[in-house]
């Protein structure tokens, strides 16, 4: 039959070049809410196998929105929330690179690890904003999108975020 | 600039150049300034993304397309099932249902709300048996007897006129100008033009060419059902109309005096001695030319 095989290589173009396109934002996407890494590619990816099977009968266009909704509906009830570990950059020492006295460099990992916690400890939905922003540079109109919510929203969550980053690192 | 999104606005650098430069003396500024610089130098682990690529694509082979591929024709199958269905019940429901009685016979039918009519010969009715319980409303040419079952409002539309009943006996005639109706059990609603009147029961009205007669019935159903034909101040033509509708046949009439009135009843079954009191009564004389044709000439 080879009018299906190539309707199914035609599907698999444009399925692959969709899933390239949005599988880390996914995945982080679900990280930044639930924290744990690898429950976040097993929902991201389920999500996606269910796009792959239906792909028939999902306009491309709706197809962002339909993996989102599927991945928010399996992940919110079984997932025990942990906390969401980053880490930086592998070369990135800080902004100074010029300065290695002992000093600084302690105050340097000590701001670092500050910063961490304090990322941890903010509320799930000013985190999810604010790394969706930093880590995936998201505009805030894309953000607003992703999370069903209105820009204005989205700037006030992130508002909050830094606020409370800041005071949290103050202490 | 509203406050509680200065700091969104400063992290997306959307500030103008006065609101960034008075931010910039905030003390919290260097802060921010650092949070914001070291922020953007976060990762996560990276993704395997071919592997699960493929992995998902390897899905699909286990979920068996063959399987949603025959699901869909399924579907279709349904779909077009349902769909033909619906249109015929729908065709059912919203065509006009016509009765008609032909010359020389006599129709009865019954209604959806088992209202009953009968038609007199050469008569028709049309009506929607869709939501009749709530418009019962039909369309009548020439002459019907109905017997109306208890309800909602029940009319009857002729080209000469409007009968109005709830629940009740009565016939309606529409021919050519002439519009008769006869009451026999309840109350009637009659609107011919402008006039509108109500009979009861035994009452009925004749209008002819703008001109109202009011009669008393003593009958309980019309006389036709019994297979007589009953006259009321009729003129010689519209009997002759009435017997070739009866005994479906052609009737000549060679004679001057067209005026004068008919009262009285003419047997629909016996068309010999339905000639001879025609020929009686208006002296004169009865010819048949063949099976189906009869010419009246003076005597």
């Amino acid at each position: 039959m080879p009018t299906k095989n190539q309707s199914n290589t035609y599907d698999e173009i444009i399925f692959s070049t969709f899933f390239k396109g949005h599988i880390k934002a996914l995945r982080n996407f679900l990280f930044y809410k639930f924290g744990n890494l690898d429950h976040a590619e097993d929902v991201a990816q389920e999500a996606f196998v269910k796009l792959w099977q239906n792909c028939s009968s999902v306009p491309l266009e709706k197809a962002k929105s339909y993996v989102y909704t599927i991945a928010n509906n399996s992940s919110l009830n079984k997932i025990a929330h942990q906390k969401v570990v980053l880490k930086y950059e592998k070369n990135f020492k800080g902004l100074d690179k010029t300065n290695e006295s002992p000093e600084y460099l302690l105050e340097e990992k000590q701001f670092q690890a500050k910063l961490l916690k304090a990322i941890e400890n903010l509320n799930e939905k000013q985190r999810v904003a604010f790394l969706m922003h930093r880590i995936d540079e998201k505009k805030y109109s894309e953000i607003a999108i992703e999370l069903n919510i209105s820009v204005k929203a989205v700037e006030k969550r992130i508002h909050l975020a830094l606020l409370s980053l800041r005071k949290e690192i103050d202490l | 600039m509203k406050k509680d999104r200065l700091l969104a606005k400063w992290l997306n650098n959307d500030l103008s150049k006065d609101e960034l430069a008075e931010f910039e003396t905030s003390p919290d500024f260097e802060k921010y300034q650092r949070i914001k610089n070291y922020t953007a130098h976060l990762t996560i682990d990276d993704l395997d993304e071919n592997a699960m690529l493929s992995n998902i694509l390897k899905q699909k082979k286990v979920a068996g397309k063959v399987i949603s591929f025959d699901k869909k024709w399924m579907l279709r199958i349904a779909a077009v099932l349902v769909l033909a269905l619906g249109i015929t019940f729908a065709l059912q429901f919203f065509t006009p249902e016509t009765q008609t009685a032909g010359f020389g016979e006599k129709t009865t039918c019954t209604l959806p709300d088992n209202s009953e009519v009968v038609l007199n010969s050469g008569s028709e009715i049309k009506y929607k048996k869709w939501n009749w319980n709530n418009d019962r409303k039909l369309e009548l040419k020439g002459e019907a007897y109905f017997r109306v079952s208890k309800g909602k409002r029940f009319e009857v539309h002729t080209q000469l006129g409007k009968v109005t009943v709830l629940g009740t006996q009565f016939d309606v005639k529409a021919r050519n100008k002439r519009f008769d109706v006869v009451c026999y059990e309840g109350r009637v609603k009659v609107n011919y033009k402008h006039t509108q009147i109500v009979l009861t029961h035994g009452q009925s009205v004749s209008f002819e060419n703008e001109k109202q007669v009011n009669i008393n019935v003593n009958s309980l159903k019309p006389e036709w059902i019994d297979n007589e034909i009953s006259f009321h101040q009729e003129n010689i033509r519209s009997i002759l109309d009435e017997v070739e509708r009866q005994y479906n046949i052609t009737i000549e009439l060679n004679t001057k005096d067209t005026t004068s009135l008919f009262t009285g009843k003419l047997p629909s079954k016996d068309l010999v001695v339905a000639l001879q009191i025609i020929s009686t009564t208006y002296n004169l004389k009865a010819k048949k030319v063949s099976r189906n044709k009869i010419i009246f000439d003076e005597k």
